[in-house]
């Protein structure tokens, strides 16, 4: 077995090692170039290794050890968005006034984003506490990075420890509760072990739920959202949105597929998840409509697309969990999109300053309004596809109410959505704002990128409709 | 050329047309005949379509499959080769009549204007040429946006609330009601294709079947179904050129066109199912138009007034799709075809008095004709056929949708469209009769030279083919047979 065969075959291992030990090069690098270079190498070798695992697992079945649909379609997305942002984060960073660059920044992210992986990868309960909370301190970690010139970043990062440290109590306390219940730790055990007390086993579920979900940033567990994006750099904006709150959706998506499957929890489980992820969707577009900063717009907005991937893991059915990793999917390029952007622009504009920028910066105009037709669920972007997708499903299984759910979302993203395309192509800057010069455009790249990837996908689907429902079909608890 | 390289000219036409208009914005003699030239260039491509469906040819043009199973397409059929000859044939007349009045009215930004109605165009041949209803659902959010700018022309903040009230409206009727009525269509027929006979008989119970009805005929809020009629009166601030590609050429045809496709292709023969909502949407639809006429009547801007008009028109072609006998889906597509030469003539009459004398009030309008007696014979001539006066296209339409709602055993259907036809009347006739009888105005003109070429002649011509249809009737009764099951 040569070295890249044995490479291929731990790459659920690898994928999250590599980032963690790109993570600890940097910190020892001797310069912040290096340190970036470093960083850069990691995150593109942990995207070729998940891409590779991606196509060996989702069409020619040939799954990795261990690895399950959810995780093998969920890791690339990680991977690439992690290459995106530290490749804009370098170019943030030099455009800086001290030109800078940070390699504890850099270290931070590809933790941020290995804790994410790792916990997507993990066997048990243990090691996805252990890899979530490691995903955790590091976004906190990036998010008060900045305190020294911003030291309401602190408030920010000050807000996710906290709620941090509860969540990983009410964790904890479910992870004791699963394993008091079956006996086992083991994630997909509890498909194929016989539930005694299915009463233990799916309040201990709905605590590691609640948990990924206050971490994913969905409504209404997500009272550090907004300080956290509005505060932070615009780095840090986008691991925790492209990055952390797709992970940990993802992470989420694994544990309730893999609950789902045990026909005594299922229901339960089925019925908080639907709750949670209508009152994530009702109260994400609401905060949404009323956002003064894209930051908070976005971070809204993305708490009503996790609401959406909820309802469909909540449907329990193939087509369901299909339609929740389309969601993912628009989630991170949303994401990208938005706050790549608004990172290029300034740490946290406001949407005032967005009038007129049609004109004064058309490529982030152009990326900040594709992936707001992508919230809309506009026609011929991923967001329609996985909006549609969910509705079908959602009728499907004859939960009209979740279709209806879908449509909220859509409604409100024509408010808030709408409101970006209005100022950005439909007035003019009342006082013009300075906007960054010189790398502008490198700093753009995983806004473009993400907005490309919109509209590519949203007019030819077929391979991205492939992947999530095979990603679905052999989801936790499903693969033999 | 075969049918499908007329029906890639007649699509790609006015989107070039937008391209050019914008890099060939000076001199404006060259973005004029840019513009023209491409109008010109679609309405031969639509007559040439139309001529293929005549001779049993067919034609499907696939761009992308955006969902598995379902492209984004667009074909042939009498009832699109109709509507989008008549759309791109006054199209052509507008895009003349609108490079005089940029020119009348000294306009800011003429290449954006024309840009923005070509694509606006383009969106509105996209949807009429639609094979399926998800391309006709996309085409529509084309329109929409390519809509926006058009009412926002005028820039402040008046008009940019009308824009938003305008695109708010139509957005969240076409996410809201029309994309769950097609989720839902797909999930029940597992085929989203325009079909004779339609895709959902025996698909659907009978309360399913009247609220998916329900759905798509509110969804499509284009055709201005109260409540969701806001938009088009909010629209009517936009400037004259904008106002004749929303009300005569674009929008509400698209809104009519898409009723009639889903009752026809859509529900088909599982209409009947849905009785109760068609009868429901009746009543909605006939009381609408009563109510348009008389709100038009208390208007004085005469642009708020051809808006209510509209409506009424557009509202009418609800109740011809709904009757849904043949007949009735005749009635319909004729109104369409009438509703968009009527609404037409007048706009343009109207904008080229404004632009020649700065008149809006309808008040101020009497007398004109006095000194423009070619555009004021036309704003008569549009105004005798909107209101179903014989022998003009609009009375056609009207006498067939009376029949057609006596037949289905609805007089009190055919009693509202006779109720509203009156009141329209009481709304444009006098309106009309004072523009040509009233006393000649003292020093109208701001403009020495008055109305020039560009401006009236397209009046003259488009108020000609509100006469032409006449003839045409017959003929076009055999053109839509085979979509009608037979000749009504």
């Amino acid at each position: 077995m040569t070295w890249l065969e044995l490479a291929r075959a731990h790459a659920d291992f690898l994928i999250p090692a590599l980032l963690i030990a790109g993570a600890a090069l940097c910190v020892v690098a001797p310069n912040g170039r290096t340190a970036w270079g470093v960083a850069l190498l990691a995150a593109l070798s942990a995207a070729v290794l998940s891409c590779d695992l991606a196509r060996r697992g989702l069409f020619a079945s040939d799954l990795a050890p261990a690895a399950d649909g959810i995780a093998i379609y969920v890791a690339p997305i990680l991977a690439i968005c992690t290459l995106l942002i530290l490749f804009a984060a370098g170019a943030l960073a030099l455009r800086e006034s001290d030109k800078k660059l940070r390699p504890l920044e850099f270290a931070l992210l590809l933790t941020h984003s290995g804790g994410w992986l790792g916990a997507l990868f993990a066997h048990d309960f243990v090691s996805l506490f252990l890899a979530v909370e490691t995903a955790w301190l590091a976004g906190a970690g990036l998010v008060a990075f900045v305190a020294g010139r911003e030291r309401a970043a602190l408030n920010g990062a000050f807000r996710m420890l906290i709620a941090g440290a509860v969540m990983a109590g009410l964790m904890l306390i479910g992870i004791g509760l699963v394993g008091r219940g079956l006996g086992v730790l083991d994630i997909v055990a509890l498909a194929n072990v016989p539930v005694a007390t299915p009463n233990l086993v799916a309040l201990g579920i709905g605590c590691i739920i609640l948990a990924l979900a206050l971490k994913a940033g969905a409504a209404p567990l997500h009272l550090w959202t907004g300080a956290a994006f509005t505060r932070s750099a615009g780095g840090a904006a986008l691991a925790l949105g492209a990055v952390g709150a797709v992970g940990a959706i993802g992470v989420l998506l694994r544990v309730a597929a893999s609950a789902q499957a045990a026909p005594a929890i299922s229901a339960a489980i089925a019925a908080g998840l639907a709750a949670l992820g209508a009152a994530s969707v009702i109260i994400g577009s609401l905060q949404a409509i009323g956002a003064k900063s894209l930051m908070r717009l976005g971070a809204y907005a993305i708490a009503a697309q996790a609401g959406c991937a909820l309802i469909g893991a909540a449907l329990g059915s193939t087509a369901g969990f299909a339609a929740a990793l389309l969601q993912l999917t628009a989630m991170a390029a949303a994401a990208l999109a938005l706050f790549g952007a608004a990172a290029a622009l300034s740490a946290a504009p406001t949407l005032n300053a967005l009038d007129g920028l049609g004109r004064r910066a058309p490529l982030a105009g152009a990326a900040i309004t594709i992936g707001a037709l992508s919230l809309m669920g506009a026609p011929l972007t991923i967001g329609f596809l996985s909006r549609w997708r969910l509705m079908e499903a959602a009728v499907h299984g004859g939960w009209q109410w979740a279709s209806a759910a879908a449509v909220l979302t859509s409604l409100a993203g024509v408010f808030y959505g709408g409101q970006l395309i209005v100022r950005i192509y439909f007035r003019r800057a009342s006082a013009p704002t300075q906007l960054a010069g010189g790398l502008t455009h490198w700093m753009l790249a995983p806004a473009l990128a993400a907005a490309m990837i919109v509209i590519l996908w949203g007019i030819n689907p077929a391979l991205l409709l492939v992947m999530s429902e095979q990603g679905a079909l052999w989801r936790p608890g499903q693969f033999p | 050329m075969s049918a499908e390289a007329w029906l890639i000219v007649a699509l790609a036409a006015p989107v070039a047309q937008a391209a050019f208009v914008m890099s060939l914005a000076r001199p404006p003699g060259l973005r004029d005949v840019v513009h023209i030239g491409f109008a010109l260039l679609m309405a031969a491509a639509s007559i040439a379509l139309v001529s293929a469906v005549s001779a049993g040819e067919g034609a499907r043009v696939a761009l992308v499959e955006p969902l598995p199973g379902v492209a984004l397409a667009f074909t042939i059929e009498p009832l699109s080769a109709l509507i989008g000859c008549a759309v791109a044939c006054l199209g052509a007349l507008s895009a003349i009549h609108t490079a005089g009045y940029v020119r009348a009215t000294e306009e800011r930004a003429p290449a954006r204007l024309m840009a923005t109605i070509a694509l606006s165009t383009a969106a509105a041949m996209a949807a009429i040429y639609s094979a399926n209803l998800l391309t006709l659902f996309v085409c529509t959010q084309a329109l929409m946006l390519a809509t926006f700018p058009l009412v926002a022309h005028g820039g402040g903040a008046e008009a940019r609330r009308a824009a938003s009230t305008h695109l708010a409206t139509l957005l969240i009727a076409s996410m809201g009601l029309l994309l769950p009525a097609i989720v839902w269509a797909y999930v029940s027929a597992s085929a989203v294709d325009f079909q004779v006979g339609g895709v959902l008989a025996g698909r659907l119970d009978p309360l399913g079947a009247n609220i998916l009805l329900a759905m798509f005929v509110l969804g499509l809020a284009m055709a201005a179904t109260p409540p969701l009629h806001r938009w088009l009166i909010a629209s009517s601030a936009a400037p004259f050129p904008a106002l004749m590609t929303i009300q005569a050429l674009a929008v509400v045809p698209v809104g009519g066109i898409g009723v009639l496709k889903v009752t026809l292709y859509v529900f088909g023969d599982a209409l009947p199912d849905a009785a109760i909502a068609a009868r429901v949407l009746l009543v909605i639809a006939g009381v609408g138009m009563c109510y348009a006429a008389v709100i038009a009547l208390s208007k004085q801007d005469i642009r708020e007034r051809l808006a209510y008009a509209a409506m009424a028109q557009s509202l009418a072609v609800v109740m011809g799709a709904l009757v849904a006998l043949p007949a009735g889906a005749f009635a319909a597509a004729l109104q369409i075809a009438a509703l968009a030469c009527g609404s037409a003539t007048m706009l343009m009459a109207a904008g080229a008095a404004y632009a020649v004398t700065d008149r809006l009030e309808a008040r101020d309008l009497h007398g004109l004709g006095r000194v423009m007696p070619w555009t004021m014979a036309g704003f008569a001539l549009g105004a005798a056929s909107i209101i179903g006066m014989p022998p003009f296209a609009g009375a056609w339409a009207k006498l067939w949708l009376i029949t057609a709602a006596a037949d289905a055993g609805l007089p009190w259907a055919a009693a509202l469209v006779g109720l509203a036809s009156v009141l329209m009347f009481a709304s444009l006739g006098p309106l009309a009769a004072n523009t040509l009888v009233g006393p000649a105005p003292h020093d109208p003109f701001k403009r020495r030279d008055g109305a020039s070429a560009l401006l009236t002649g397209p009046i003259v011509l488009s108020a000609a083919a509100t006469l032409w249809l006449l003839i045409l009737a017959n003929p076009i009764a055999w053109f839509l047979a085979p979509i009608l099951g037979r000749t009504p």
